[in-house]
């Protein structure tokens, strides 16, 4: 029995509407609780600015393809070299650091759960080993279905309930989170060469179009009733002018779900582009904020760029082709059987640079313009816009205008022409900034039922108590005092647990890895379907027995179990 | 007792089909395998060392596992430069936890790759990879080029379950449909079923490589008559063969890694690839050598940044083939004790490493004896992974398998003794 | 002017390496007292590894000379980062000596290392002996290698001799191994003696070779006969075609792997 009690907390907990309230917060065993006993450790957080820890609802951290970023980068991982010190591990990288290093770094910012963005069915295991050396938060998996031969084919028959069942077995085989479709059929076509423009375009060999298969994976995640709704990167990521197939995908979501959206829309700043060439590339935010506003149905995040080096990587294998081809740098690639793809390749964002700056701009542009910050959640599709040690430099732009003014000055002059963002005069308070980096993306994710993304009675006692005093700081003026604050915690809290003070890693940790397995009736259960086992046994390279992650990958585990209604 | 869908644990193919039947310790029937994976798998059991040994003024002793145990912590524990090496015939979590052990010592620690593949990754960090997993080139390559290997011989069953003679879902007579080029210094017995067989001089992989980008790029023009030995006319048949396929897939073994030039053939070769993806679809993919080399490769990278090769002398990793590989340390007479997991450098290292290896305190992790066996001070048997051990492996295009075990005969795990070094170590130099 | 004498003491292990970033004038004209080096994974006081001589004082780094003497072959990393100064090393040196330097001289009377002058920025540096693989080259994975300064050996140079190089000048008087300027996209290579397949893959920049190329890469384009140093005959070829290369390499005499 573990109690831990953190006085004089200055509470920002917008799930259980506390807009900053000064109490004392008891912990006992990991979760937070009325009271705790006179023994009870005790941190004093001298009125200061206390939130549920960070949740990160789309990061590129762990799994293959992060991996190879890593693994082909001997250049960023001298970026980032810490000495081993305590119960530190040595660290290596900037853009793609170790797993040690992502885990200590987003812990100091106060962030205790990620969702990996991607991870295709076939390589699940190696995400999951790579989760178990992710000691300071909890994690989950997006599962890759864009191209899934089994899911196009139960399509192309209409046969959504068979849909459901393919999803619901693979994620059960691979103990993943939800459902991620990274430019759905685009990957497919990717195996030959091509790739899909829009929604309506036809997957060659399939007989199915990305609306089709979009369409019917939201009412699959339905019928299996999946915390998270359908995690979507749109198709045509990073062309000039696909803001309008964006548009027509986010007119195609129905709202089928009451406690959440029914489809969440993945770094939409990349998805935002007018224009029909380089030449004319300019900021399509407005419009596509408009469609947000009006479809209460749908979530996005921004997917924020901002300068420097960083490193791309999608399962998108043929935009970072296109990519390849602008930077002709290293590139990667690695297609994925009957299943999906990706690419990898460095980038280097720059204030000089004309496109850079209006990206910057977009992203900057869709969470001022999406007004409920609830469905605008803050991310840089870590590490694809930017690592995501720049959050905090996020969080003083939405919340200062002399701030976005003065970088404003710094980029490409032309940018003005092509952007409203100096137009925009919102600046987000604080609570605001507690829904797009915790409450919201935790809502959005499903998960606040198992205490995460509030400091509610029963919740997880995921903490970030941050050095600044929200009454004595003004957000708008003093905005490197809002960076410095949101870079290092005083002390971040880990089920009940301080674990990191002061910029300091504590202890080593262990995470718990959410999973969700859908009970679906034996009539729906595909480990036994005819033609499912044999398109497994004759195109797939490793056996179907062979393919479930087994047990021993996933050391502490939150396993949940949905009823499907098939 | 019969073993469904079990994983051979022998080379970077790591097929996942064989059926394996015991009775007791004894393996009596293996079916699916190839020759070598059926060899090794038939011999299970056997030739075991039974417990470990020690060497007293130059005899062999027993020893027991606490002893052995205490002597590796212990010349590890003294050493200014120890060195881990192998690493590539073990189970991933052994993997990790040497890599754990050698950031508290202060060590080298390398695996096999920096003597057969390690000119790949540099060449992948100049250049990336465009590669795909096997499953990708079975389903839809119409070319198949295996360039510096030999898979008849060294992966006998990537032929069958992979490239000409799989079935594949987009190819409606795979093995009539599906082109094969060869390229290597010498005739072997791939060369019989070629479509083309290139013989390079020795050497001149890199020329060639160049030759067919200018080629690929329409600058035939300044393209001598022959390039080390292929006569232009071939190789514009090559790079024509390459820009029709629909889907080709270029496979290459140590012929090009260890050849003059090294990472730079490799290099040589992505690019290739990459101007081909300009016209068509085409991926590259090295022909591992080790079932679980590329594991060693995986887990050092996410723990420490780097594939092999890292040096934590300073408590921080550093990276540089050339200077913190096993061979180059040992050549230069660095390391002053080493522990050898998983791997034979008895038998692959120079001579004047393996002198420098004898001189100095060295322990062996291995099941049996070896050539590396001579060389050392101490030796421990453990389980092999495969076969009365499970544990993670990577194959050679990235794809985790769960390697299986069928048998038990009561030794003790790769993790489990390595493991309990650590745990010693860590009782003189606290974390 | 700050005259710093390091002589290297009797060990008990002469293989192992010595990690000495510290020898640089810019650390050095502070004093020696809280100075370290690396032996293995051991920090070690200078004074440990080192005899210690300190004449004079200095007020900016460009009056301090370091001289090292004794067996320093082992010593890494001499001058690394180094940013003005002069350090003379009267033996050999062990490997990445002058790394990353951007000003200053420094001047190696034995042999180099591996990797010396990798990534270098500004400056001089000079080996009279034979210098190792990778001299003046960049780091694994990173695109640019050398980007400025001046390398002078006036031995033999090792394989992939100004790898990558990017800028400023390096001078080769006698043979290199293979592959001198592969990759190279910009700065001045010349290379007095023999070397084989030079500049492979080459986008930029100049490669002068006065003595024999074995292996000529079959790819460079032939523009004709220039006139080079003391009026020799040279071939003038561009490339690498394989690349797109628009670089400019001149050779005395070539011979193809045909």
């Amino acid at each position: 029995m573990s109690e831990l009690l953190v006085k004089n907390a200055y509470v920002i907990d917008p799930i259980n509407h506390i807009d900053g309230e000064v109490m004392d917060i008891a912990v006992k065993d990991g979760y937070i609780v009325e009271d705790v006993g006179p023994k009870a450790t005790v941190l004093d957080a001298e009125g200061c600015l206390t939130l549920p820890g960070g949740v990160d609802s789309h990061t590129h951290v762990c799994g293959t393809k992060v991996n190879f970023g890593r693994y082909m980068s001997p250049e960023d991982m001298r970026a980032g070299r810490e000495v081993r010190r305590g119960v530190k591990h040595a660290t290596s990288g900037y853009s793609v650091p170790t797993t040690y290093a992502n885990s200590y770094r987003y812990a100091l910012m106060g962030y205790t759960t990620l969702l990996e963005g991607a991870m295709a069915p076939l390589e699940a295991r190696h995400t999951h080993e790579e989760f178990s050396a992710t000691p300071l938060q909890d994690m989950m998996a997006n599962t890759l279905f864009d191209g899934n031969w089994a899911v196009m084919k139960a399509v192309a028959e209409g046969d959504i309930e068979r849909v459901a069942a393919i999803v619901g077995w693979t994620l059960s085989a691979v103990k993943g989170f939800g459902i991620k479709l990274t430019n759905p059929g685009g990957t497919e076509a990717w195996g030959y060469g091509k790739d899909i423009s829009c929604i309506k375009d036809e997957v060659p060999h399939f007989g199915v179009t990305p609306a089709e298969i979009i369409e019917a994976m939201i009412q699959a995640c339905e019928m299996l009733r999946l915390p998270h709704s359908v995690h979507l990167h749109c198709n045509n990521l990073g062309t000039p002018g696909n803001y309008a197939c964006t548009i027509g995908t986010f007119n195609l979501v129905p709202d089928l779900n009451k406690t959440r959206q029914s489809l969440y829309a993945t770094h939409v700043q990349f998805h935002s582009y007018g224009g029909s060439d380089w030449k004319t590339f300019c900021s399509k935010a407005e419009p596509v904020a408009y469609t947000v506003n009006n479809l209460p149905q749908i979530v996005i995040d921004m997917g924020q760029v901002m300068f420097g080096k960083t490193t791309t990587m999608t399962a998108d294998g043929p935009m970072e082709f296109n990519l390849y081809r602008l930077h002709h740098n290293k590139w990667s690639n690695h297609d994925v059987e009957l299943e999906t793809g990706s690419g990898i390749i460095p980038v280097l964002y720059r204030k000089k640079n004309l496109v850079n700056s209006i990206m910057w701009s977009i992203g900057l542009e869709l969470a001022l313009l999406v007004k409920d910050p609830w469905r605008c959640l803050l991310t840089t599709d870590n590490p694809n816009g930017a690592p995501f040690v720049k959050y905090p430099e996020i969080i003083a732009l939405l919340m200062s205008k002399k701030y976005r003014d003065a970088e404003f000055a710094t980029v490409n002059r032309r940018t003005e022409s092509r952007v409203i963002l100096p137009a925009l005069e919102r600046e987000m308070d604080w609570n605001e900034i507690a829904v797009m980096t915790r409450a919201g993306q935790a809502k959005a994710l499903g998960i606040t039922g198992i205490g995460k993304g509030h400091l509610g009675i029963g919740a997880e006692a995921d903490i970030a108590v941050y050095p600044l005093k929200v009454g004595e700081i003004d957000p708008a003026q003093e905005y490197q005092k809002i960076i410095d604050g949101f870079s290092k915690t005083r002390w971040t809290v880990k089920r009940g647990r301080p674990v990191a003070r002061d910029g300091e890693i504590l202890v080593h940790g262990e995470n718990t890895t959410i999973w969700v397995d859908p009970k679906i009736s034996p009539e729906h259960d595909m480990s036994h379907d005819p033609e499912f086992t044999e398109m497994f046994n004759h195109w797939y390279s490793v056996r179907m027995s062979n393919y479930p992650v087994q047990d021993e990958y996933l050391k502490r585990n939150l396993r949940i179990e949905t009823e499907a209604t098939i | 007792m019969i073993h469904e869908d079990m994983i051979c644990p022998f080379c970077g193919c790591l097929c996942d089909d064989l059926v394996i039947e015991t009775k007791g310790t004894e393996v009596v029937r293996v079916d699916n395998a190839c020759t070598l994976g059926s060899h090794k798998l038939m011999n299970a059991g056997k030739h075991r060392l039974k417990g470990p040994i020690m060497r007293d003024s130059g005899q062999w002793r027993d020893a027991s596992y606490e002893e052995a145990i205490e002597y590796a912590a212990g010349i590890l524990l003294d050493a200014d430069r120890p060195l881990l090496y192998g690493w590539s015939s073990t189970q991933g979590e052994a993997q990790g936890t040497g890599v754990s052990m050698a950031e508290l010592l202060g060590g080298v620690i390398d695996s096999t790759t920096s003597v057969c593949h390690g000119p790949s990754i540099l060449a992948i960090q100049e250049v990336g990879h465009p590669g795909c997993t096997l499953g990708q080139v079975k389903n839809r390559a119409d070319l198949i080029v295996y360039w510096g290997c030999n898979p008849t011989e060294a992966h006998p069953r990537h032929m069958s379950r992979y490239t000409t003679y799989a079935d594949g879902y987009f190819l409606e007579n795979a093995f009539r449909d599906r082109k094969l080029i060869l390229v290597d210094v010498r005739k072997t017995e791939t060369a019989s079923i070629a479509d083309e067989f290139v013989q390079v001089k020795p050497g001149g992989d890199y020329a060639v490589l160049s030759a067919l980008r200018a080629i690929v790029r329409g600058r035939e023009d300044v393209v001598p008559p022959t390039v080390a030995g292929v006569t232009k006319e071939q190789l514009l048949r090559v790079a024509a063969l390459c820009k029709e396929a629909k889907f080709g897939a270029l496979f290459f073994g140590v012929g090009l890694t260890m050849s003059p030039g090294k990472y730079k053939n490799v290099r040589n070769a992505i690019e290739l690839v990459d101007e081909l993806n300009r016209h068509t679809k085409f991926t590259l993919t090295p022909l591992r050598g080790h079932y679980n080399v590329y594991g060693s490769n995986e887990v050092f990278t996410w723990m420490t940044g780097y594939p092999y090769a890292v040096d934590f002398s300073r408590q921080i990793a550093f990276y540089n083939p050339g200077e913190t590989t096993a061979v180059d340390l040992m050549a230069r007479k660095e390391c002053d004790a080493a522990l050898i997991v998983a791997s034979d450098p008895g038998a692959h290292f120079p001579k004047k490493c393996l002198e420098h290896l004898a001189s100095i305190p060295t322990v062996l992790i291995d099941p049996m004896h070896t050539m590396t066996t001579p060389l050392v001070k101490c030796q421990i048997p453990t389980a092999v992974t495969g076969m009365d051990a499970p544990g993670t492996a990577y194959r050679m295009d990235g794809v985790p398998i769960h390697v299986k075990k069928f048998l038990d005969l009561g030794y003790p795990t790769d993790t489990e003794i390595i493991g309990k070094i650590f745990e010693k170590v860590k009782e003189v130099r606290h974390p | 002017m700050m005259r710093i004498v390091l002589t290297m003491k009797e060990r008990t292990n002469p293989h192992i390496p010595i990690e000495a970033e510290k020898i640089n004038p810019a650390f050095l004209m502070w004093g020696t007292d809280d100075l370290t080096v690396w032996e293995g994974n051991k920090e070690r006081r200078l004074d440990e590894i080192f005899e210690v001589e300190v004449e004079g004082t200095a007020t900016s780094v460009n009056e301090v000379e370091v001289v090292l003497r004794g067996d320093t072959s082992r010593v890494k990393r001499i001058g690394e980062y180094m940013d003005g100064g002069r350090i003379t090393v009267e033996g050999n040196v062990g490997m990445h000596c002058g790394n990353f330097m951007a000003a200053g001289t420094i001047e190696v009377m034995g042999d180099a290392g591996g990797w010396f002058a990798r990534e270098m920025q500004g400056g001089a540096i000079i080996c009279h002996g034979d210098v190792g693989h990778y001299c003046a080259a960049g780091y694994r994975g990173e695109k640019k290698g050398m980007r400025g300064g001046k390398v002078e050996v006036f031995g033999n140079a090792g394989d992939f001799t100004a790898e990558h190089l990017f800028g400023g000048e390096v001078v080769v008087h006698g043979n290199c191994g293979d592959m001198p300027g592969v990759d190279m996209q910009g700065g001045y290579l010349t290379i007095h003696g023999d070397c084989s397949r030079p500049c492979g893959n080459m986008t930029k920049g100049k490669c002068t070779v006065l003595g024999c190329v074995s292996e000529m890469p079959p790819t460079f384009k032939k523009e004709g006969e220039v006139e080079g140093p003391d009026g020799l005959p040279l071939t003038h070829f561009t490339g690498d075609v394989a690349n797109r290369g628009k670089g400019n390499l001149l050779v005395r005499h070539y011979q193809y792997l045909e």
